[in-house]
């Protein structure tokens, strides 16, 4: 199957995880963001268009199904698609995607996306800056990073199989 | 002309995309309170919510315990009684009257599980898996056995949306149950607070919180928290109190639906304060 349309086959089981199973290892709040985590893997072997239309579908069916804002995810991961894109190079995509560079892009597009999200989504102007700065970004990109390693390690044993 | 946007619009391709999506991503969320809005949501939950119920059943296999949940139910009961024996206890004779008004122990609490949980810092929605088909109403209370866990949003037949208590969106009309001193609790995105409360009232670490009488929002006398810290303003003039909720939102997995229908008028007035401003 094309690589283009197996993030399509991906997203339900995905979601289902982000909402039913990830919830379980919430940390003071804070949980990855798996959805993202194969956004940004896609767009390093697809490109940034590529990457900002399965940002921008993603976001829309997350929206869909979360019960949160429609709109906020759709906005937020596709300018961090878009942002993401930046680094994507034909010529070391395997360095990208099996290298732990993988991980300063994902820790680089998680925290955009979730500082987007979370002004998007905020309608209270007594929200802090800084908790929405800190805990709101910061935290879900450290938490959404440290699942990513596991995306590089299997990419890593792959290549060396 | 055309030729030139025509090469303009091919050498910025990424840039025409990320301006079509990004004011696509806007009108939709200006859109997202709208009923045709709000339809397609529901009706996106009630497919995805089956996937999530079966999902969510698998994994909490080794948390079925019947028992359990029966007896949660009735802790919830008793938590709501005790609340509002407490409250009665603590009243003088004028507010002894208020025992006529519309009481929250004896209301019909609807048992409801989690099927999905969206944790973020900002929105905290539940979908929980009974509906409209289920007498659930949009505007119900949803409590566990602790205490207030958050509001019926949007109903589907077989479902229904949850916003917590950890929703900035939220705001709730609150009395300290010693002192009688009202406030309006929200969510700042780290804890929930009571802003703006005279230093001249009556407020202690541990003070009890509860629904106020005020809000048909809610019910009166249903337990949310106690107050954690008590800050002053740079004038000394008002408090801001940090509350630490009864109900652990984020490891709850049954909840329980207050079925209370509340008054037409008063609800749509408040539930207008929820929308976006």
């Amino acid at each position: 199957m094309s690589n283009y349309l197996k993030p399509i086959l991906y997203f339900i089981p995905l979601l289902l995880i982000q909402l039913v199973v990830v919830p379980l290892i919430s940390v003071f709040g804070t949980v990855p963001n798996v959805i993202f985590i194969m956004v940004i893997y896609y767009l390093l072997l697809g490109g940034q268009i590529y990457g900002m239309i399965l940002g921008f579908l993603a976001g829309f069916f997350f929206d869909l199904f979360s019960g949160g804002v429609l709109g906020a995810s759709m906005l937020s991961m596709t300018i961090a698609s878009f942002i993401a894109g930046y680094f994507y190079n034909e010529n070391r995509v395997d360095t990208n995607t099996a290298s732990y560079f993988f991980l300063v892009i994902l820790f680089i597009a998680e925290f955009i996306n979730s500082l987007i999200y979370s002004f998007a989504g905020n309608f209270n102007p007594e929200v802090r800056f800084t908790s929405l700065l800190l805990e709101g970004a910061l935290l879900p990109a450290i938490y959404t990073t440290i699942f990513g390693l596991g995306v590089v390690a299997f990419k890593m044993r792959k290549g060396k199989i | 002309m055309i030729k030139i946007f025509q090469r303009l619009g091919y050498q910025f391709k990424e840039y025409v995309l990320l301006v079509i999506l990004v004011i696509v991503s806007l009108i939709s969320i200006s859109l997202s309170e709208k009923p045709q809005a709000k339809k397609l949501k529901a009706l996106a939950i009630a497919n995805f919510a089956v996937l999530s119920e079966i999902t969510e059943s698998v994994a909490s296999i080794f948390s079925g315990d019947v028992s359990v949940e029966e007896l949660k139910l009735e802790n919830a009961k008793i938590s709501l009684q005790l609340s509002k024996l407490k409250k009665v206890a603590a009243e003088n004779e004028e507010l002894r009257a208020m025992i006529n008004m519309r009481d929250t122990s004896s209301s019909p609490l609807i048992p409801v599980r989690i099927v999905s949980k969206l944790i973020t810092k900002i929105q905290g929605n539940f979908i929980v898996n009974r509906g409209s088909g289920s007498g659930l109403v949009k505007g119900m209370p949803v409590i566990n056995h602790q205490g207030l866990v958050g509001l019926i949003m949007d109903v589907a037949e077989e479902y229904s949306v949850v916003r917590t208590l950890q929703n900035s969106s939220l705001n709730i009309a609150v009395t300290l149950q010693r002192s009688n001193v009202d406030g309006i609790l929200s969510f700042d995105g780290r804890d929930l607070v009571i802003k703006n409360i005279p230093t001249t009232y009556d407020v202690k670490i541990g003070d009890r919180i509860e629904t106020s009488d005020f809000s048909s929002l809610f019910p009166p006398s249903v337990p949310v928290g106690v107050v954690l810290k008590k800050e002053t303003n740079e004038l000394g003039l008002l408090h801001s109190l940090t509350v630490k909720p009864f109900a652990d939102i984020e490891a709850t997995n049954n909840l329980f639906v207050i079925g209370i229908v509340p008054s037409k008028q008063v609800n749509h007035l408040e539930m207008n304060l929820l929308k976006k401003p």
